[in-house]
C-alpha cells in the first residue's frame, strides 16, 4: 500500500522525530548552560555557552574509566559470544544433527530468564572465583545474555545462504569444518558483524549485573557510573546531562553508521522473509 | 580444532554436535545451573551477613574457628562459677556439666573426621591467625552427636540463668559470664538451615510482594499495551516511500540503543519538580496540578515510569512492525480492493491477519522485558516514593543485596522466574511452531 508522502506527513514525520528526539536535545542544551542558568528557568538557549558542566562532570568522577571499563567488557563478550554461537548456530542451520528443535527451545528459554532469577548464584560464583570487580567478572554473567541472543540471530542469517554452495565444496572434496570456515562463514560475515553488534549493544547496556559484582569505583560500567552521579542531597543537573551528552556520542556514532545493520538484524527474528 | 590436519575424519553428524556442544555446555552452567541453585536457596533460611546461616546446610556442621576459640573460655568461666558456690548445691550442677561438655568434646577432637582439622585450627587461633580456608574452618557433624551437645550446652545455659535470680551480685555476674561463653560455643555448631517451603509461606503473605507484583503487571500491560498501539499507528503511517527514511531510522535507533539507565537518568532531570522541563510544560498545560507530582506521587511515578518506557521502546516496536508491514504483497490490497473492501476492513482482513505473527513475536520479547524491568525503575524512582512503583524484580534485589538475605531473596526470585515461564508458555502457545520457522534448516 505505497502511498505518496504530502507536506501533512512531512509535518507528521518532523513532529514525530522531535519528540523522540526532544529529550536529548534538551539535555544538550542543559550542558552548555552555565550552572547558575539551569536552576533559574527555562529558556531554550542559554546565551554565554560554556563547557563547564563538562568539565566539572569529567572532573567528579572516572568517565573515561567507565567508559573504558564498558567497552573491554563489551568487546570481550561480543568475541566469546559470538564465536561459540556461530559454531551453534551453524549446526543446528546446516548440518544434519537431531534434536534441533529442542536446541533451539533451549536457546530460546534462556534468552527468556530473568536476570533476577539467576544473580544471587552467580554472584556467588564469581565471589568463590575472586572475580568480583574485574572484566572477567562481567563478561561471564553476560554470556547468559549474549549466547542465546548471538545464536537466534546468526541462525537466521545462516539459514539464508544457498545450500547449493555446500553441496559443492562436498563434491571438490572439503571437509565440513572446512567448508564451514572457508565457504559459509566469510559469506555470513555481514550476518555476523550485524549480530556483532547487537551483541555489543546489549553487553553496554546491562545495568543489574554491573551494579552487584563491580561494584568498586574503578571497574563500574558506563550505566552504572552515570546513575551514580545523583547524591543524596543534591543533584548536580549539570554534570548529568553533561555526561549524559558524552556517553551518548558513541553509541549515535554506532547507530548512525550501522543502522542498516541494525535494523536487519533487528527484524531478522520476527519477519519471514 | 585441527582433527583435519591429523588425517582424522569426524562426520558432518559428529561436527555437528561438537559444535553445538561448547554454546550447550556454557548455558547450563551459567543459565541453568544458577536457576537450579535460587530454587534450591529459597528453601534455606540463607543470610549473607550471619555467620551462623551464610552457608545452605543440610547436616549439622561446625564451625572450628569459633569452637576452638570459646571452648578455651568455658573451663575458666565455669570453674569460676563453682569456686563462688563452693559446697552449695550449684558447685555439683556446675561441675557435673563442665565433666559432661568435656566427654563431649574430647569425644569431639577425637573424631576421625575432625582430629586433624581441629588441631590446625586450634594452633591457628593460639597464634591469633584468621582461618579463611573454608573447607578447613567448617567440618560436618553426626545428627545424634551434634544434637546431644546442642542440648546439654541449652540446658546448661537455662540452669545458670536459672541459678541468677537467688544470688549475690558477684555470683550473678560469674553466673552471665558461664552463660554466656555456653552461647558462644553453642553458636559455633551450625544447625541444617533448611527449612522447606517456610519462605514461599511468608512471601505468598506478604502485601509488599503483592503489591510489587501488582506495579509488575500494571506496568507491564499498560506500557506494552501503549507501545503497540502507537508503534503500529506510527508504523503504517510511515510505510510509503518518502524522503528521509535514514533520519527517521537513526531517530528511532537512537533510544533503543542507549542504557536504560542513562535514559532513567534523562527522565529524572526531565520529571524533576524544580528543574524539569517536561514537569514544567505538563503543569502549564494544566496536565498535572503541580510540576512536583510526577515523581513525589505514587501515580504520579507510574506514569512518569511508563512514559519513559514508552519512549525508548515505542519507535523499536514502530520499526518491528514496518519491517512486517513491507513484506505484505501489494496484490493482496490490490485483491481486496477489487472485492469492494475499504480502508478498514483492508486493515482488519489483509494487514493484520499478515502481520499477526510479526506482533505476537514482538509482543512476546516485549512483554518479558517489561515484566523483568529493573534498571528504568531503581535509577529513576528507586522504588518509590513508599513503594508504590517498586516492581518484583527491585524488590528481590533489596532483599537480595540491601537485606544480604539470599534464602528469602531467592523466593522472590523464582517468582519473576515462574511468571516469566508463565508468560512465555502462553505466548509461545499462540504463536505456535512460527517461531522457529526460518531457522531449523533443511
Amino acid at each position: 500500500m505505497r502511498k505518496r508522502a504530502g507536506v501533512s506527513f512531512y509535518i507528521f514525520l518532523s513532529l514525530f522525530i522531535f519528540v523522540i528526539m526532544f529529550p536529548f536535545l534538551w539535555v544538550f542544551l542543559t550542558s552548555i548552560k552555565p550552572p547558575i542558568e539551569i536552576f533559574a528557568g527555562f529558556n531554550w538557549f542559554t546565551t554565554n555557552p560554556t563547557l563547564q558542566s563538562y568539565i566539572s562532570a569529567i572532573d567528579t568522577r572516572p568517565l573515561f574509566l567507565y567508559m573504558w571499563n564498558s567497552i573491554a567488557v563489551s568487546s570481550l563478550t561480543t568475541v566469546i559470544a559470538i564465536s561459540v554461537a556461530s559454531l551453534a548456530a551453524y549446526a543446528v542451520t546446516r548440518l544434519p544433527i537431531k534434536f534441533k528443535g529442542t536446541i533451539l527451545g533451549i536457546v530460546l528459554a534462556a534468552a527468556m530468564f530473568p536476570q533476577i532469577a539467576i544473580i544471587s548464584p552467580i554472584f556467588n560464583l564469581i565471589q568463590s572465583l575472586g572475580l568480583r570487580n574485574s572484566y572477567m567478572g562481567l563478561v561471564i554473567p553476560y554470556i547468559t545474555i549474549s549466547l542465546p541472543l548471538a545464536i537466534w540471530i546468526l541462525a537466521t542469517f545462516f539459514k539464508k545462504i544457498p545450500f547449493e554452495l555446500e553441496e559443492s565444496a562436498k563434491l571438490d572434496g572439503a571437509t565440513p569444518f572446512q567448508t564451514f570456515r572457508k565457504i559459509i562463514f566469510p559469506l555470513a560475515a555481514p550476518g555476523v558483524f550485524t549480530t556483532a553488534i547487537l551483541v555489543f549493544i546489549a553487553a553496554w547496556n546491562e545495568y543489574l549485573f554491573a551494579l552487584t559484582i563491580n561494584s568498586d569505583d574503578n571497574w563500574r560500567t558506563v550505566p552504572v557510573g552515570l546513575s551514580m552521579y545523583q547524591s543524596q542531597y543534591t543533584i548536580p543537573w549539570g554534570d548529568i546531562t553533561a555526561a549524559t551528552v558524552l556517553v551518548t556520542i558513541p553509541i549515535v556514532v554506532v547507530v548512525l553508521l550501522f543502522q542498516r545493520r541494525i535494523v536487519a538484524g533487528l527484524t531478522s527474528g520476527s519477519v519471514k522473509e | 580444532m585441527g582433527d583435519k590436519k591429523k588425517g582424522f575424519q569426524l562426520s558432518e553428524t559428529q561436527l555437528g554436535y561438537l559444535m553445538v556442544l561448547p554454546a550447550l555446555i556454557l548455558i547450563a552452567a551459567i543459565t541453568l545451573w544458577p536457576v537450579a541453585q535460587s530454587f534450591w536457596n529459597s528453601m534455606f533460611d540463607y543470610r549473607l551477613n550471619d555467620p551462623t546461616r551464610n552457608q545452605t546446610t543440610l547436616s549439622y556442621q561446625i564451625d572450628l574457628e569459633t569452637y576452638a576459640n570459646n571452648y578455651f573460655y568455658i573451663d575458666r568461666d565455669l570453674e569460676a562459677i563453682e569456686n563462688e558456690a563452693a559446697g552449695t548445691e550449684l558447685e555439683e550442677t556446675v561441675a557435673q556439666l563442665r565433666q559432661e561438655i568435656e566427654t563431649y568434646h574430647d569425644q569431639l577432637v577425637t573424631l576421625p573426621e575432625i582430629e586433624e582439622q581441629y588441631e590446625i585450627v586450634d594452633e591457628m587461633v593460639m597464634n591469633f591467625e584468621p582461618v579463611n580456608d573454608r573447607d578447613l574452618r567448617y567440618g560436618s557433624l553426626e545428627k545424634d552427636f551434634a544434637e546431644g551437645y546442642i542440648s546439654l550446652l541449652e540446658d546448661g545455659q537455662d540452669e545458670l540463668l536459672d541459678a541468677i535470680g537467688d544470688h549475690d551480685e558477684e555470683m550473678e555476674s560469674a553466673l552471665s559470664a558461664g552463660a554466656a561463653s555456653l552461647t558462644s560455643l553453642d553458636r559455633s555448631l551450625i544447625r541444617p538451615n533448611f527449612i522447606g517451603l517456610q519462605n514461599y509461606g511468608k512471601y505468598l503473605t506478604d502485601a509488599r510482594m503483592w503489591s510489587a507484583m501488582w506495579n509488575t503487571v500494571f506496568f507491564t500491560v499498560v506500557s506494552v499495551f501503549f507501545e503497540l498501539t502507537i508503534g503500529l499507528a506510527v508504523a503504517l503511517i510511515i510505510n510509503r516511500a518518502f524522503i528521509g527514511r535514514g533520519a527517521v531510522r537513526a531517530a528511532v535507533l537512537i533510544p533503543w540503543a542507549i542504557p536504560t539507565a542513562v535514559s532513567a537518568m534523562m527522565w529524572n532531570y526531565l520529571y524533576d519538580g524544580q528543574s524539569g522541563v517536561v514537569a514544567h510544560y505538563f503543569e502549564q498545560l494544566g496536565i498535572i496540578s503541580d510540576a512536583s507530582v510526577l515523581l513525589s506521587t505514587g501515580s504520579g511515578a507510574m506514569f512518569s515510569i511508563i512514559l519513559a518506557d514508552v519512549w525508548k521502546t515505542m519507535p523499536y516496536m514502530a520499526l518491528l512492525l514496518l519491517a512486517g508491514l513491507q513484506t505484505i504483497p501489494e496484490s493482496l490490497y490490490e485483491a481486496a480492493e477489487v472485492d469492494g473492501a475499504n480502508r478498514i476492513q483492508r486493515f482488519i482482513n489483509v494487514t493484520l491477519p499478515m502481520l499477526k505473527s510479526a506482533i505476537l513475536v514482538a509482543l512476546l520479547f516485549r512483554t518479558l522485558d517489561a515484566f523483568r524491568v529493573f534498571d528504568l525503575i531503581y535509577v529513576l524512582t528507586g522504588g518509590g516514593p513508599a513503594n508504590s512503583t517498586e516492581s518484583i524484580s527491585v524488590y528481590a534485589y533489596q532483599v537480595l543485596f540491601a537485606q544480604s538475605n539470599f534464602g528469602e531473596g531467592s523466593v522472590l526470585s523464582v517468582i519473576v522466574f515462574l511468571a516469566v515461564a508463565l508468560i512465555s508458555i502462553i505466548f509461545i502457545k499462540l504463536i505456535g511452531s512460527d517461531l522457529f520457522e526460518g531457522k531449523t534448516g533443511k
